[in-house]
């Protein structure tokens, strides 16, 4: 199946906020709890930490489940930078044929392109050369809301 | 050498950017209310619909012509717009903006590196960053700059990039180039010029220059000067005033770093936009501020920043567009930066007459105060001579000798004046 996920909409990066929080500079563990979280002394600004080039920083909203697979599902924030170049294996907002989608890149020597989804519903896509295609900008983090509403995405 | 780099399309193409289904579709854009075609895609030029062709007209004359229409979308548009120049002041010497999408490249320091190159370079990079597709004009003077702009435009085996550079390049292009869309030229010049036969840039230059002096005085004069190749259009605190947008910026004469002094220059910007405004009866739906660090001062910590805001309801009184340039200005404003140039810019100009009031947010009995206001300072000041009568935040600090006190001086320094009365006035003009 050919499937376009579309990202519906896309937002500029507002950076002059300036929001320091606290950071516990141990490192949070996903394994076993650490002891050492008692020196809570840096704090963190998103805005700085996130964004490289705010000139070239968008926000976009994920539609779709075509990359499940690695856990970006509807409602997720994506930072994209265009100014980056895209390399094999990025994750990108493409646009292919005049739409938006949002796969992993698969630069092949051959010169082929494969845009591939993570989500098993969905097959790779080969861009060829009758496609009109080009990297929109390549995502550079993605935000997940971990605490999700029944009424699924409309909270953001 | 000067560089000029002129957006395609530039209202449009911020559409495109979004929308990259529509890359070559026919695009409008429309003017506030939806009244009239603001902007065009190539496509629609090629059609040979003018601008400012009321959309109902369009819909009559052009029903299947799949013609795309947007409603103006202001912020976006500034928004763009400041990205672009973002991305030009990171890599030019110094950049100074024009209008909403044009902005000048002061290329000193860069001799002996192939412009061309670099020119193309950077085209690519604004069109990669921000998607906005550029176009870069480069010669000896801010008018063959402008010039070469508009064949990098017009033709694609420039990529993207025109430089005038030797003699031979200069006469090709003036010879080419239609008297009427030289910069600075206007329409009853263009007039005057056609009758006694002077039809291209090249016919213009050819000219006596005590004949274009006498003719067509200074300005005139000028614009001549700048065509040989002669540089006397000073770009700094050259005021862009377009059908699109207003701009007043300055670099300031020592570098600043408290927000209170900041403050004062912007208010007399966005003053003069506001004066501007009324001057042309038109009213602004955007007010850009922006502020920037010294660039030639690598030793100092750069901040370029900016930040716009819309008006729910356009407007042209002082009171307002200052008080609105004053709070983006505390906005973006960090502190610890010296701060070198300041600027505001407004844009989705549209004419007074035909307000379309924000059914929930317009006050008409304030917008009528601020109005009659505004329109006293004009009066006095046109009768009394400019800055007479100015708001508070207008109004430059000094500090005494030994720095305890401040006092306030006028807006623009006048010796025969009485600061007293103005600052009384000021401040009764501000409560």
């Amino acid at each position: 199946m050919h499937c376009i996920m579309n990202l519906l909409q896309l937002y500029k990066a507002d950076i002059t906020t300036i929001l320091p929080l606290l950071i516990a500079d141990g490192g949070i563990r996903a394994g076993f709890p650490s002891p050492a979280q008692d020196y809570v002394t840096e704090s963190i600004d998103l805005n700085r930490t996130l964004i490289k080039h705010p000139a070239s920083t968008f926000y976009a909203k994920v539609v779709g489940d075509s990359m499940s697979g690695e856990g970006i599902t509807e409602g997720d924030i994506l930072i994209i930078d265009r100014s980056i170049e895209a390399q094999h294996g990025d994750l990108a907002v493409c646009c292919l044929d005049g739409e938006f989608t949002l796969k992993r890149l698969c630069l092949n020597r051959g010169n082929s392109i494969f845009l591939m989804p993570s989500n098993r519903k969905y097959k790779p896509i080969e861009v060829t050369r009758d496609n009109d295609f080009m990297v929109w900008g390549v995502v550079i983090y993605t935000i997940k809301a971990n605490r999700r509403r029944l009424s699924g995405t409309e909270r953001w | 050498m000067v560089g000029l780099v002129d957006c395609d399309n530039f209202f449009c193409s911020c559409e495109r950017v979004f929308r990259p289904d529509l890359a070559k579709t026919p695009l409008v854009v429309l003017s506030n209310n939806d009244g009239c075609v603001v902007a065009r895609s190539r496509e629609v030029k090629a059609m040979g619909i003018p601008e400012g062709m009321p959309y109902y007209q369009l819909k009559e004359k052009y029903p299947d012509s799949g013609i795309v229409a947007f409603s103006s979308n202001y912020a976006l548009y500034a928004d763009m717009s400041a990205r672009v120049i973002s991305i030009l002041r990171g890599e030019a010497p110094d950049v100074i903006q024009y209008s909403i999408d044009e902005a000048f490249l002061i290329l000193e320091g860069m001799e002996g590196l192939d412009l061309h190159k670099w020119g193309e370079g950077l085209c690519r990079k604004v069109q990669k960053c921000t998607g906005m597709p550029v176009s870069l004009g480069i010669a000896s003077t801010n008018t063959l700059a402008k010039m070469a702009s508009k064949y990098a435009k017009k033709y694609p085996g420039y990529n993207k990039c025109c430089v005038i550079s030797t003699e031979e390049q200069r006469q090709k292009a003036l010879s080419l180039f239609p008297v009427g869309d030289v910069w600075g030229i206007g329409r009853r010049i263009r007039r005057k010029l056609e009758y006694i036969g002077v039809n291209t840039a090249y016919d213009f230059a050819s000219l006596q220059k005590d004949y274009v002096r006498r003719r067509f005085h200074v300005t005139g004069e000028r614009t001549w000067k700048e065509l040989q190749g002669i540089p006397c259009i000073e770009i700094e605190g050259l005021e862009g005033v377009s059908k699109k947008t207003i701009v007043t910026s300055r670099s300031f004469p020592e570098m600043i770093r408290e927000l209170d002094d900041l403050r004062s220059h912007v208010a007399n910007y966005a003053a003069r936009c506001a004066l501007k405004l009324r001057r042309q009866n038109s009213v602004c739906a955007v007010v850009t501020a922006f502020i920037q660090s010294n660039h030639f001062r690598e030793d100092l910590e750069q901040y370029d920043g900016s930040g716009y805001h819309s008006f729910s309801t356009p407007t042209n009184t002082t009171n307002e567009i200052v008080e609105c340039a004053i709070r983006i200005l505390d906005y973006i404003f960090r502190k610890g930066i010296w701060y070198k140039r300041a600027g505001i810019m407004v844009s989705g100009i549209t004419p007074a007459n035909a307000i379309q009031p924000d059914l929930f947010e317009y006050c008409p009995e304030r917008r009528r105060r601020f109005s009659e206001v505004s329109a006293a300072i004009d009066r006095i000041n046109s009768r009394m001579g400019a800055d007479t009568v100015v708001l508070g935040t207008q109004q430059y600090r000094e500090r005494s000798e030994d720095g305890k006190s401040i006092k306030f001086v006028n807006a623009i320094r006048r010796a025969m004046k009485s600061p007293d009365y103005s600052t009384r006035l000021g401040a009764f003009v501000v409560g």
